[in-house]
Order: structure tokens, then C-alpha cells, then sequence
């Protein structure tokens, strides 16, 4: 009897004493092959993560044209969808193991991880001299170039050309101009704006809407400091105005239940006149429709000579190296590779999406009209200066609030008093 | 004494997992909910209980916890009472119940997430088949915005939830429902009970401690539900599908709140275990024997 109790007890505590070691050793195995490669010159393997699951078949043939230049290093990638980054990166990147490069959204993303640590100082590097330097500020804390925006996007409203050339609609250029052109389309039968009120679209469009009813650039800032609040004209009137446009008929009906895919269908099918997204669905929207001619426009929430931003740019992607990583040498070649202008063409003409770097030659007719935006007088994404997810949230809800029927005074109380609680107010 | 110890190497391993994989993190959650950790820095501040009367005074977390509520008493009663309707239609052995059965069972195998995007398409006002077929049967005044009109988001999302579960709450009634001796029921019909009376008297009480099973099991499945919720809205439009487990999420995940996070696990597990030992009381009490 005793020795069966024995027989149990020790074939339950090898299997438990297998399973643990099969992961040890099966850990010791790779760092003795990385530690063993770095010391006879031999193969460096750097992790690469990031959130565009759309560009990966352009990214590997870059990563494999850069194994090519460099055999002595391999990149392997590491994709996840950006809900599951923004989640889950910060603590992949803590014990250095993943994410030598790694990329971080603008904002509350990039404020976090700078808070921890994890980025390594890019100032001194050369490569930063082959960015637009206007376009990198974003990555930068303190004076410090911590991360590089790869990506240009422009968050204003998608518009059928070929639809305001049938309907002889100019682009707006103030509200009431605005307002106009929407009632044409109505009368027209055609859905003025298709607007994904369930999911992205009110963090897209408040940019636009915004930008001329507060025009202080820090107005986020500042309501984050206590020192603006959501109950003020600015945001009121912000809010109005897509009361506005809800109640008149110029959203698809149900707007605030109308997701991303949706909404993008009514565009792509030429049923609605504007897409109340972003330039990052350029590509997208053309592959849908390849007859689909598109230019971007945002709406002018002011009269003309109020008028002081013209648009909405933001730099996102942002490439960075991992402070904990055990081969920076080797992470910076590779950003050093991406911010080639020849590389930095193939991707932004391969993903149809507009880069940051200096002289890249676009080849796309979606990408040739987004360049032309960037000589007009643009400003930086107001929803990614605002640090607080939960102060983020509360604005956009007040949006989906307003467009679901709330009155807008009322809207931005409810929001202002979220945004007191989060700022310990 | 011996006889214990030989029954140690059974028990331990599971004790182990259950060690490792639950009571750590509780301890772990209840430790965090005294920081302002962010979840990733390595240093952070002890804040007392801060953090307890932040949350319980934050706006969404309560309206998270309204919200719980609706969706639990919604999912509740629809998934009961359909459940229990269903399972007196299929209880008889027969070939057309025994598929039936496995086709009520179905959406219990499906992934949540598969659930949430199907419905999302579903519900959508525009494109869905729902509002769609209404249109189609002349019913155009009952489409509606299922998951955009703040009124009503948190039903439709129970109602999916409802959905998907009904198939599994079915299964437990009818084993409630075989497990009810033949002559009883006899006897009453001798008797001259009448359908209803032969429900009430009979059936109903016999049936307690199955519907006993399937409310509790119900309540605490729809109190953690996330990933229907997660999927489908989001917690929005304007936070009236916000719940409690979409709050820590947000908080930990998308705010980098950690400490506050934790804090609000630690309520969620109060009230978790608070409704399960009331129900649990209930459920013993309940039980009717004869």
C-alpha cells in the first residue's frame, strides 16, 4: 500500500516537475542560441511589433530586403490587432524580451510608456534628420525625440469627387456652405454623410468639428488642466453642430448604431456623399470601388474669416527602440532602414499610406491628393492630445449622446463632470 | 489519517492550478487596489483606500453597475422563463426532441465573439437582417436602432446573451423535467388536475432546484459577461452598455489605471460572492422533496 502512495506521489510531482522544466529548458535553448550568435558575430535576432495587420506583406518584403543588407540580423514580427496593443504592448515590452522596435499610437499611449521608461532617446541619432521635422513632434517629450512617427494620416471626412461634380457642389467653405451642400444630396436621395457613430466615427469627426471652434491647439490640454471645460461655447457649439446635422437628416438614419464596415459600405457604393472617417481608409474604399474617385474635405463649423485650420494631421506609427532591449545597435540599424526615403516609398505606396519621411515619391492617385494637403495649414489631431482615455471617451460619448437625441448644454455636463472626476477636480 | 494522505497526490494538483491561476491574482488584485500602480512602471505609491472611494464615487463605475443589473435581471428572466417553455415542449423522448434539443444547443458552442459579430451585423439599422425582415413583414414601425438607442442597447445585447445560453439552460430543465417521477404525475391527472394546476403543483416544485441551478448559473454568467459586450458596443453609445467588466478593462487596459482597476475587481468579486451565497441560501431552501 505504502509503496503504491509512493508510486502516486512521485508520478504526480514528475509530471508537475516535466511541465515546469519543459518551459525552462525550452527557454534556456533560445537565450543560449541569441547569446552564443551575438558572441561569434554571427545571426542577432530583433523583434519587431506593431498593430498593421494591413501592411505586413509589405513590411516583411522591406524586413527581408533589410536581412538582405544586414545577414547578421533577422526581424521577426510580431503583429496584433491595435485594440490587443493598446492593451497588452506596455507589458510585452517590460522585460525586454519582444519589441526591440516597436511602434506607439500619439497621445495617451505615448505618454504611458515615456512614464515607464521604455523608450530609448533617439535625439542624437542621424537618422531623425531624414523626417520632416514638423511631422515627429508628436514622439517628442521634454525636448527628448523618444519615438518617430512613421505614419501621415489626415482624420477628415472622405468625399466622393464625382459625386459633387454631378450634383454641382463646390467644396464648402463655412457652415452655412456646408450646411447647403448636405441638403443638396438629401434632396438628392443620396445619404450626406455616412457617419460610423457606433465605433470610430465621433473620435474622427470631433477633430474637424473642433478645430475652428476652439482654436487653441491646447485646448485639451487645458481641459485636462482644469483650465477650459466641455460646458464652454467651444464644445457646445461643437456639439450643436452635430446635433445639427443629426437633425436635419444629413447622417445616415441610426448613425449611433451604425459601425465602421457599415458605414464604409454606404461610401463604397456610392450611396452617401462623404465618409465621416480618415485618410487611412483611402486605400481601403479604393480597393471596394476601384471607379472611386476620393479628396478629403473637412467640415468649416465657422464663417470663412473665422476661419483658421484647413484640416486635420496626424502622425501615428510611431517607430521607437525598446529601452530594455539586448540589442539596441542592432534595432536602430533597422529604423535607420525604415526612415530610407527609397523604403519609406515602397511602404507608403505598397500600404497606400502617407509617411513622415522626406522626399518619398508617391505613385497612387489617393496618395497624390492626401500630399497636396500637406501645403495647407493643418493641425495636429485634438483628440490625441488629450492623455486621458477616460476624458477621451467622455467627449466622444457626449457626441454619440447629442446624436442620439440629449440636448448639447446638457451632453457636455454630463461629460465635464466625468472629466472632473478624472482630473481630480 | 493515512487514508487522507493517500488521496493528497489527487487533490493537489488542482489545488495547485486553482493556487497559481486564482487565489494569487485575487490576493495579488487586492494588494494592487492599495497602489496607484499603472501597470507597468516598476515603482508606485501605497494610496490607502483611495482608490475604494474614488471608484464608488465615479460616475461610469456606477452607471456600470446599473447597467449589470438590467442586463442581469433581462437576462434572467428571458433566458429562464424561454428556457423553461422550450424544455416543457422537448422534455418527451422522442427522434424530432432529441434534434430539436441539439439544435436549441447550438449557439451554446459558438465563441462569444463569433456571437457578438454576427448579432453586430444583425442589429445593424441600416444593413442588419433584423430591421430588414421586420420591413419585409410590414412590421417597418417596429425596426429600431438595437444598439444605438441608449434605451435599449443593454436589452439587445441581453437578449443575444439570452440567446446563446438558452440552449444549455434548456438541457438542465429537461433533466429536471425526466427526473420527476411518471406517477406522480399520474396521479394527478387521475385526479382531474388541469394543464395549469398539473404545472403549478406538480411540475413547478419538482422542478426547483434545476431552476434553482440555472438562475444562479445565469446570474453570475451574465454578471461577467464581457466579451458580448466588448464586441458588440463597446460599452457605448455614450456608456449605457457599460459594465462592470468593460469598466476595469478600460481602466486598466485603455487608462493604464491599474490600482483603480483592481479596486473595482474587488467590489466586483464582493458582489459576485454576495449573490452567489444569497442564492445559494435559496437554493437549499428551496428544495422540495417528496
Amino acid at each position: 500500500m505504502k509503496k503504491s502512495y509512493l508510486l502516486s506521489l512521485i508520478i504526480v510531482f514528475a509530471l508537475v516537475l516535466s511541465a515546469c522544466g519543459a518551459s525552462n529548458s525550452g527557454n534556456k535553448v533560445n537565450s543560449s542560441n541569441n547569446d552564443g550568435s551575438k558572441q561569434n558575430g554571427e545571426e542577432v535576432k530583433i523583434s519587431f511589433i506593431h498593430w498593421r495587420g494591413e501592411d505586413v506583406a509589405v513590411l516583411d518584403g522591406i524586413v527581408a530586403k533589410f536581412e538582405s543588407e544586414y545577414p547578421n540580423i533577422k526581424v521577426e514580427t510580431q503583429v496584433f490587432p491595435s485594440d490587443q496593443y493598446q492593451a497588452t504592448a506596455q507589458a510585452k515590452l517590460v522585460d525586454g524580451s519582444v519589441g526591440d522596435v516597436f511602434t506607439s499610437f500619439p497621445g495617451a499611449q505615448f505618454e504611458a510608456i515615456a512614464k515607464a521608461g521604455l523608450f530609448t532617446d533617439l535625439t542624437s541619432e542621424e537618422f531623425v534628420t531624414n523626417f520632416t521635422p514638423g511631422l515627429i513632434e508628436a514622439g517628442q517629450k521634454d525636448g527628448v525625440q523618444y519615438a518617430l512617427p512613421y505614419q501621415l494620416v489626415y482624420n477628415m471626412p472622405i468625399y466622393n469627387v464625382k459625386l459633387f461634380e454631378q450634383h454641382n457642389v463646390e467644396v464648402p467653405t463655412d457652415w452655412d456652405s456646408f450646411l447647403a451642400a448636405m441638403e443638396t444630396f438629401k434632396q438628392a436621395g443620396i445619404t450626406p454623410i455616412a457617419f460610423p457613430g457606433a465605433d470610430i466615427g465621433p473620435g474622427q469627426m470631433m477633430n474637424t468639428m473642433v478645430m475652428n471652434n476652439a482654436t487653441d491647439e491646447d485646448i485639451f490640454v487645458k481641459l485636462e488642466a482644469g483650465e477650459a471645460k466641455l460646458t464652454d461655447e467651444w464644445w457646445v457649439k461643437t456639439l450643436s453642430q452635430f446635433k445639427e446635422l443629426s437633425d436635419k437628416g444629413y447622417l445616415q438614419k441610426d448613425a449611433v448604431g451604425t459601425k465602421t464596415d457599415a458605414a464604409n459600405a454606404l461610401f463604397i457604393q456610392e450611396k452617401a456623399a462623404i465618409l465621416g472617417t480618415g485618410s487611412f481608409q483611402l486605400a481601403g474604399n479604393k480597393a471596394g470601388n476601384p471607379e472611386l474617385v476620393q479628396g478629403l474635405l473637412a467640415p468649416i463649423t465657422v464663417s470663412e474669416d473665422e476661419v483658421v485650420f484647413e484640416g486635420i494631421h496626424t502622425t501615428t506609427f510611431m517607430l521607437a527602440v525598446n529601452s530594455k532591449s539586448k540589442h539596441p545597435e542592432e534595432a536602430k540599424l533597422f529604423l535607420e532602414y525604415l526612415s530610407r526615403a527609397d523604403v519609406a516609398a515602397e511602404y507608403a505606396n505598397g500600404t497606400g499610406q502617407n509617411v513622415t519621411v522626406e522626399g518619398v515619391q508617391y505613385t497612387s492617385d489617393e496618395l497624390k491628393a492626401v500630399s497636396e494637403w500637406t501645403t495647407k495649414k493643418t493641425r495636429f489631431q485634438p483628440r490625441f492630445t488629450i492623455s486621458n482615455a477616460e476624458v477621451q471617451k467622455a467627449i466622444t460619448s457626449s457626441i454619440q449622446a447629442v446624436i442620439g437625441g440629449t440636448d448639447p448644454q446638457k451632453a457636455a455636463q454630463d461629460a465635464q463632470a466625468i472629466v472632473d472626476q478624472q482630473i481630480g477636480n | 489519517m493515512k487514508k487522507h494522505l493517500r488521496l493528497l497526490p489527487f487533490v493537489v494538483p488542482g489545488l495547485l492550478l486553482y493556487a497559481v491561476l486564482f487565489l494569487y491574482p485575487t490576493v495579488t488584485a487586492l494588494y494592487y487596489s492599495f497602489t496607484n500602480w499603472d501597470g507597468m512602471s516598476p515603482s508606485y505609491q501605497y494610496v490607502g483606500f483611495d482608490n475604494y472611494a474614488n471608484v464608488s464615487k465615479d460616475i461610469i463605475f456606477q452607471k456600470s453597475l446599473v447597467n449589470n443589473m438590467k442586463f442581469m435581471l433581462a437576462v434572467v428572466v428571458i433566458q429562464t422563463i424561454v428556457s423553461l417553455m422550450l424544455a416543457l415542449q422537448i422534455h418527451k423522448k422522442s427522434k424530432v426532441n432529441v434534434v430539436l434539443r441539439a439544435l436549441y444547443f447550438m449557439p451554446t458552442i459558438l465563441s462569444s465573439v463569433s456571437v457578438g459579430f454576427i448579432w453586430s451585423f444583425i442589429y445593424d439599422p441600416t444593413s442588419g437582417a433584423l430591421n430588414g425582415l421586420l420591413t419585409l413583414i410590414g412590421l417597418e414601425s417596429w425596426t429600431q436602432n438595437w444598439i444605438g438607442n441608449t434605451a435599449i442597447a443593454i436589452f439587445s445585447i441581453a437578449a443575444v446573451q439570452a440567446w446563446a445560453h438558452i440552449g444549455q439552460m434548456t438541457v438542465l430543465f429537461v433533466a429536471g423535467l425526466q427526473a420527476i417521477p411518471p406517477e406522480l404525475v399520474e396521479a394527478a391527472k387521475l385526479d382531474g388536475a388541469s394543464k395549469v394546476g398539473l404545472f403549478f403543483r406538480i411540475t413547478w416544485p419538482l422542478l426547483a432546484p434545476a431552476a434553482a441551478i440555472v438562475v444562479s448559473y445565469t446570474t453570475i454568467q451574465s454578471f461577467k459577461a464581457f466579451d458580448l459586450v466588448f464586441t458588440m458596443t463597446g460599452g457605448g453609445p455614450a456608456y449605457s452598455t457599460e459594465i462592470i467588466s468593460t469598466y476595469i478593462y478600460n481602466a486598466a487596459f485603455m487608462n493604464y489605471t491599474f490600482g483603480k482597476a483592481a479596486t473595482a475587481s474587488v467590489y466586483f468579486l464582493v458582489l459576485i460572492s454576495i449573490i452567489t451565497i444569497v442564492q445559494f441560501k435559496l437554493l437549499k431552501t428551496d428544495r422540495v422533496s417528496y
